[in-house]
């Protein structure tokens, strides 16, 4: 995809209580298998591109960063990943090309939302001033948000 | 941490010190480089071309980055590792070399870029600067042109293109303080990663896993992420890593994660700049 914008996620909150300590995106099963770059995400700002400057007044929550395996230099099927690598008896490390986890802590973004839920953007930024503007680099599975008292 | 304890009577050689590039003495840098150019001219499996190959091309990428939650985190074991044998291939030709760490979030950095002890085509001698680029073996380019790569066969760098940065000071101290493993590894991995495409560029060998580790740069910038840790070690509790995380192999290297976790039982560790006094 070009970018990700999010349908609204609602903020858990209870009256009373005290704010969050520290609040994660994780991102699950991102694929790996291509070019590097850096995944910027945005909270509330769902007209973020890569030109939305890198503060917390234009709703930067933080990056992560794939370092990329480029294509496959392999026969045929070298670079699939396996389905199930569950077998205990399997004692190889998992497929290099497994869908990576990363995580963004947001914090400071996400005590700045307003109101009960907020959508969070993320936007791919691969290096160089001409660099095309790939809609296939960025690609995941789910995202998680978890806070910590 | 677990450490790999000291037999009282088995002697051990000295601790070797890594140090900054920016503070190595003339003949501190001299001799590191003199190591590089010596292992770039071998080509059996002390050389360069097999150390930089372990990490990715020729097959197999034995380079261990984090994956799924789901499986154990082997970046900076598996790296840590790496490191060290390369530094003991090294050390066939300098017997107390260590490798120096590039502090890419040093003021300098951030202003400068590149150190110019990597910069420099040619050292203060005159001769081919063996940090500054090298040629990938032919079985290597073949493998990445099959992938789809289109880099030539010598490194280069492109620093600094938009859309990249090196990261700060503050970013550092900020994953410095996270007190779980799985969250420093997590959050020091971006930063790593973050590196290579500020030096590779959209380009560059740097930012492409399989041929990263042919860019002499690729050594300093992974002793400063080992550094990072060591210092993460030194500020928190040793984490309760299950047993088989610890027992697991780091291949190709022999050597468990358990193994990785004290760079003291390793024979080495970190200082800004080190000079030793000799008393005749």
């Amino acid at each position: 995809m070009d970018r990700y914008v999010s349908d609204p996620v609602e903020l858990p909150a209870v009256e009373g209580e005290p704010e969050f300590e520290r609040a994660d995106l994780i991102f699950h099963g991102i694929d790996h298998g291509g070019d590097s770059y850096e995944a910027r995400v945005f909270l509330d700002r769902p007209e973020a591109d890569e030109a939305t400057p890198l503060d917390l007044d234009h709703g930067y929550a933080g990056s992560f960063f794939i370092f990329g395996h480029g294509g496959c230099a392999g026969d045929e099927g070298h670079c699939d990943v396996p389905e199930d690598q569950t077998d205990p008896d399997d004692l190889r490390l998992a497929h290099p090309l497994t869908g990576a986890t990363r995580q963004v802590i947001v914090t400071e973004a996400l005590r700045g939302v307003s109101g009960e839920s907020f959508t969070f953007t993320v936007v791919p930024v691969l290096p160089g001033a001409d660099a095309p503007r790939r809609e296939d680099v960025l690609a995941f599975e789910s995202v998680e948000l978890l806070t910590f008292d | 941490m677990p450490t790999v304890p000291l037999a009282p009577r088995v002697p051990r050689g000295r601790i070797r010190w890594r140090r900054s590039v920016a503070k190595l003495t003339a003949d501190q840098l001299a001799g590191v480089r003199d190591a590089y150019a010596w292992t770039q001219g071998v080509s059996d499996d002390r050389g360069y071309q097999s150390q930089a190959g372990v990490h990715g091309y020729p097959l197999p990428v034995s380079c261990q980055h984090t994956t799924s939650d789901r499986f154990a985190s082997l970046f900076l074991p598996w790296h840590r590792a790496y490191l060290y044998f390369f530094e003991r291939a090294l050390r066939d030709r300098r017997t107390q070399l260590a490798h120096p760490w590039w502090d890419w979030a040093a003021p300098s950095a951030q202003s400068d870029g590149i150190p110019r002890a990597y910069a420099d085509e040619r050292s203060a001698d005159g001769q081919p600067n063996p940090f500054h680029s090298v040629e990938i073996n032919d079985e290597a380019m073949a493998q990445a042109r099959r992938a789809g790569y289109d880099l030539p066969a010598r490194t280069r760098r492109f620093p600094g293109q938009p859309g990249t940065r090196l990261p700060t000071a503050l970013e550092v101290e900020r994953l410095l303080g996270l007190p779980d493993f799985w969250s420093f590894s997590q959050q020091i991995e971006d930063l790593h990663g973050q590196v290579h495409v500020y030096v590779g560029g959209r380009e560059g060998h740097m930012s492409a896993v399989p041929l990263a580790a042919y860019d002499p740069i690729f050594w300093a910038h992974h002793a400063m992420i080992d550094r990072i840790w060591r210092i993460w070690q030194l500020r928190h509790p040793p984490p309760s890593f299950t047993a088989d995380f610890l027992a697991t192999a780091l291949r190709p290297f022999p050597m468990t994660v358990a193994q990785t976790m004290s760079v003291r039982a390793m024979g080495y560790d970190y200082a800004s700049s080190g000079t030793t006094i000799e008393v005749g």
